[in-house]
């Protein structure tokens, strides 16, 4: 067959394979948003467009309205998990995480099933969102989430999901937040109804470390965070962390800016204690910090 | 990268789907014309048959208008029907043995198929867009399609252009674009639209 055509062929069964696993979420006013059939009984959607909270119906790509039920949301990733009762239908058909490479052809599907088609324009590593959350891989694709495409499937040319689209993490570019990311947090959502975070309840600033000091301590790293506040009765605080105390290390590795402390507060460390290095009236000391729960705003 | 990589062309099957590109590019300008009307502006029409019939919409098709085809000749053309409502309209110029467009099915389009577009965007030269069927807007399989809803980046004066599957056939033609979704008028409609001026005699009205 001509190539054109098989190409032409490809993605018109990337389309339909995929959409065998979206769904229309009805989950607020006007614009019903997509959602996918993530595994049985549970729909993965964009956070964003979850709205209302009570009469939420799901329409299966076969037609049929049923009811769902909100299993967990997570605003700082953008994704919600709903619960669906009636849910005889495939689930979706991951593909593998390494797969993906910058001009790959890719498609976006919203609910119908509509589709936008474009190439993957940029990957990145790990990435943390504006608020919060952490991401397993950057993708950026060039194409149009028309409206009403947030949380639908982002699909390879061989009709499998590679993530979940979603306009409501990036003003410019439309992101995809990867399979293995969607289907981590979802595991979590289900459980908890919400991702949990962790936290110290301590705000640190960076400040450069006198030579000599680092030196007479035995000290790596040139850079220290100085405590400039702490949150009364706080995980730090219960650990007996002062203000003007200096953190050099965490778990025994430097830190250099608040980020590399946040990048150790992953919800698996929820509850379970953290080794800090502190530097305090000119002596080394060693803190155990328990990792709390950072309390959710407005809940 | 691998040394396999880098010389990609090399590899049997690589090229292909270039040079199929640009073959179903190359005909899909070529029954591809642009209309000139006075004072409104430039659009686009699609090479309906080889003997000089020319569609195009309603909007484009303002009296009187000329014709230029892909090789650069130009022609007067006689606007025959307009029909606003379909936005539609038929054209005749005075020529024989034109490239024109092999007419395809607009009922078997399928979402993600790859469609590619002609036309005259801004008026400017002719180009070629690619993209795909975006959505079929069918409650039920048995009642004709109203529009073809593509996902492909059209400009003003795409109008009137065709819009053809990965075969090479005009399976439609470019009319509006809204919320930046292409909307073609499928083949079916334009067909019976120019059966319809063909059979109801006589199309040459005073």
């Amino acid at each position: 067959m001509d190539t054109l055509s098989s190409l032409s062929n490809d993605l018109a069964d990337a389309v339909a394979a995929a959409a065998r696993a979206v769904v229309t979420v009805n989950a607020r006013r006007r614009i019903p948003s997509t959602g996918v059939h993530w595994r049985p009984g549970i729909v993965v959607t964009a956070e964003h467009t979850v709205r209302i909270d009570d009469e939420i119906t799901v329409g299966r790509p076969d037609g049929r309205s049923v009811p769902a039920t909100l299993g967990g949301r997570d605003p700082s990733t953008d994704l919600a998990v709903l619960i669906v009762q009636d849910a005889d239908f495939p689930v979706a058909a991951l593909a593998e995480p390494v797969s993906l490479k910058v001009g790959h052809m890719v498609l976006a599907l919203g609910h119908g099933p509509r589709a936008s088609c474009g190439v993957v324009s940029a990957l990145g590593g790990r990435w943390r969102t504006g608020r919060g959350g952490e991401i397993d891989q950057l993708i950026h694709v060039d194409l149009v989430l028309y409206p009403g495409f947030s949380g639908g499937p982002l699909v390879d040319t061989a009709g499998r999901i590679v993530g979940i689209n979603t306009s409501g993490l990036s003003r410019h570019l439309p992101l995809a937040i990867p399979a293995s990311t969607v289907t981590r947090l979802g595991e979590e959502l289900i459980k908890k109804g919400h991702v949990p975070r962790g936290y110290l309840g301590v705000g640190f600033h960076p400040v450069r470390l006198p030579a000599t000091l680092a030196h007479s301590l035995g000290i790596v790293g040139e850079v220290g965070l100085v405590v400039v506040n702490l949150q009364p009765d706080g995980p730090a605080a219960r650990a007996g962390l002062l203000l003007g105390d200096i953190l050099v290390a965490v778990e025994g590795a430097p830190v250099r800016d608040a980020g590399d402390v946040q990048a150790l507060l992953g919800p698996e460390r929820v509850g379970r204690p953290v080794r800090a290095s502190i530097v305090r009236a000119g002596a080394l000391i060693e803190v155990t910090i328990t990792v709390g729960e950072r309390p959710r705003p407005g809940r | 990268m691998s040394e396999v990589e880098v010389h990609a062309d090399a590899r049997p099957g690589r090229g292909r789907l270039r040079d199929s590109l640009a073959t179903a590019a190359e005909h899909l300008r070529r029954i591809t014309a642009r209309v000139e009307t006075q004072g409104r502006g430039v659009g686009s029409a699609t090479i309906w048959r080889p003997d000089g019939w020319i569609a195009t919409n309603a909007h484009v098709a303002h009296r009187p208008v000329s014709v230029v085809l892909d090789d650069g000749r130009r022609f007067g053309a006689r606007v025959v029907r307009r029909s606003p409502d379909w936005d539609l309209a038929a054209i005749k110029i005075d020529a024989d043995g034109l490239p024109s467009a092999r007419i395809g099915d607009s009922d078997v389009l399928a979402v993600g198929e790859l469609l590619l577009a002609a036309g005259y965007p801004f008026g400017l030269s002719s180009a070629v867009t690619a993209g795909i069927v975006h959505a079929i807007g069918r409650r039920e399989a048995s009642t004709p399609l109203r529009w073809i809803q593509a996902d492909l980046r059209l400009a003003p004066g795409n109008s009137g252009g065709p819009v053809a599957n990965a075969r090479g056939e005009v399976i439609g033609i470019n009319a509006m674009i809204a919320g930046g979704l292409a909307l073609a008028i499928p083949s079916r409609l334009v067909e019976r639209f120019l059966r319809s001026v063909w059979t109801e005699p006589p199309w040459t009205r005073a």
